[in-house]
């Protein structure tokens, strides 16, 4: 397995978040993890970042144990639910972010954000700042800004949460298209039933820190917990 | 035009003259001698005042300038402190009480305060000069940085350092190239009020210098127990002539960069 994770619990005062999840991911592919608010979904991958610490468990990448690992050395990038462009930087600067912490040449950056500006469909705002551009366009220079710096794996925090349902699925068809070109290897965690069908190569459910990753999209569909069935039922009866 | 438009315009003004009058009258007396009631005006308008607190033993020039050294330096390390500690008390799992802390110096008068505070200034030797003045104004100023700054170590703030991290970046990479130019306005403004706190600050500098740190507002309250209103309005022409350039400062640079 690419990304393993082997009992991780996680306790804040006296609420148990992560009871005990252990789960496994092959490279290249996208786990969607779908579950209610509060029930331990961006703790866990925040976890994985190296951004919070676990009380208990290992986090293996490659058959290697980052549990230990700072987040700036693990190489996973975490993109949360608001795009967070840095506000004094423009788009190109935004983009370019991780490339100058890795020193890279000058004409090797401008070569690097010139092709990614283009995949994204945003080489004509490169100069414009974050609060000159639309949710959807900021959305795209957050996932520029992970992609460019081809992180072995990327946790997607709710990405599109806080998009009108349009550009919603613009950008779910856009990660579909970019996962597919550069290989991703993600987990992408949403409280929408119909992302979680739509985004993930596999899919689970989390509810009061316990994970459980389906077999199949029918058997994620048959299972009561995850409200496919009742959402179907609710369309038919309409 | 408005009616709406016409009053606010008047308010304005209004506002205007009520601070601008007062300036005008003290620089206007620094230039004054011989001014007796019934006189509407001085009898005598010269430079007289500005040359003898200047040139001949009035002492101004040294007190400005040991104001502006001890205002800017306590205006320096208190933003640059308080900036820093208010990060890891906003992290903080006690926060609210280290928090409380903070407002320990401002529920006792600074005059009450220093005296409590004089006999370590005494054991350590620090009073009647310049470096327990600035230590004493920090302990006041200080705080104030800390309050300052605590809101703005936010969830956000929190979240961009997080970010920062995991694109690979070190926490002082993310502090040089994010946080600071973000905070860089709040910065400059913690920076000005700090340096008014000095600047102003009368009680704890006339205890803990013991008269022997004259600085500008000490001049000042001379001149007014002295009966000298010519030298106490020139000296107040100097006290305020710092903070309002900071004020035009402030004003050209920070907010026209904020807009």
């Amino acid at each position: 397995m690419f990304l393993e994770i082997n009992h991780i619990k996680k306790k804040y005062k006296d609420k148990l978040v992560i009871q005990d999840v252990s789960f496994g991911l092959e490279a290249h592919q996208t786990l969607s993890i779908l579950g209610k608010s509060g029930c331990g979904k961006s703790t866990l991958l925040k976890i994985i970042a190296g951004i919070e610490e676990q009380d208990n468990g290992d986090v293996f990448l490659n058959q290697k144990n980052i549990s230990n690992t700072k987040s700036n050395e693990r190489n996973i990038v975490y993109l949360f639910q608001e795009p967070l462009l840095f506000p004094n930087l423009n788009v190109f600067e935004n983009i370019a972010f991780g490339l100058r912490i890795r020193k890279l040449a000058y004409a090797d950056v401008v070569k690097k954000v010139e092709e990614m500006l283009e995949n994204l469909e945003l080489k004509d705002h490169a100069k414009k700042m974050p609060h000159q551009i639309s949710g959807g366009q900021k959305q795209r220079v957050a996932f520029g800004r992970a992609l460019i710096i081809n992180p072995p794996l990327i946790l997607l925090d709710e990405p599109f949460s806080s998009l009108d349902v349009e550009t919603r699925a613009t950008m779910q068809q856009l990660y579909k298209t970019i996962a597919e070109k550069f290989d991703i290897t993600a987990l992408f965690v949403t409280h929408d039933l119909k992302e979680a069908l739509l985004m993930g190569d596999k899919i689970s459910y989390m509810d009061k820190g316990l994970l459980e990753i389906f077999d199949s999209k029918k058997d994620f569909i048959e299972a009561d917990k995850t409200g496919v069935k009742s959402e179907i039922e609710f369309w038919n009866n309409f | 035009m408005s009616t709406t438009f016409k009053k606010r315009n008047i308010l304005l003004w209004l506002l205007a003259i009520s601070f601008i009058t007062p300036i005008i009258t003290l620089f206007f007396l620094s230039f004054s001698k011989n001014w007796r009631f019934p006189a509407i005006l001085p009898q005598q308008f010269t430079l007289d005042n500005w040359s003898y607190l200047f040139f001949s033993g009035g002492n101004i020039a040294p007190s400005f300038l040991i104001s502006l050294v001890i205002a800017l330096s306590v205006a320096l390390f208190a933003t640059l402190l308080g900036f820093i500690t208010s990060k890891y008390i906003a992290y903080h799992k006690y926060r609210k009480k280290l928090l409380m802390l903070t407002y320990f110096p401002f529920a006792l008068s600074p005059v009450i305060f220093a005296l409590c505070l004089k006999y370590y200034f005494i054991k350590m030797s620090l009073t009647g000069n310049v470096q327990g003045i600035i230590l004493a104004q920090l302990i006041i100023a200080f705080p104030y940085s800390v309050i300052f700054f605590t809101g703005f170590w936010n969830q956000r703030i929190k979240q961009y350092e997080d970010l920062v991290s995991t694109l690979g970046g070190t926490t002082s990479y993310a502090f040089r190239k994010i946080v600071m130019p973000i905070a860089k306005s709040l910065i400059l403004v913690c920076f000005f009020q700090c340096f008014l706190i000095s600047w102003f600050e009368f009680g704890l500098t006339s205890i803990i210098g013991y008269g022997k740190v004259e600085t500008l507002t000490i001049k000042v309250y001379q001149f007014i127990t002295e009966a000298n209103i010519f030298y106490a309005a020139l000296s107040c022409c100097l006290l305020i002539l710092p903070p309002v350039i900071l004020l035009w400062f402030n004003k050209k640079f920070i907010i026209q960069q904020a807009k």
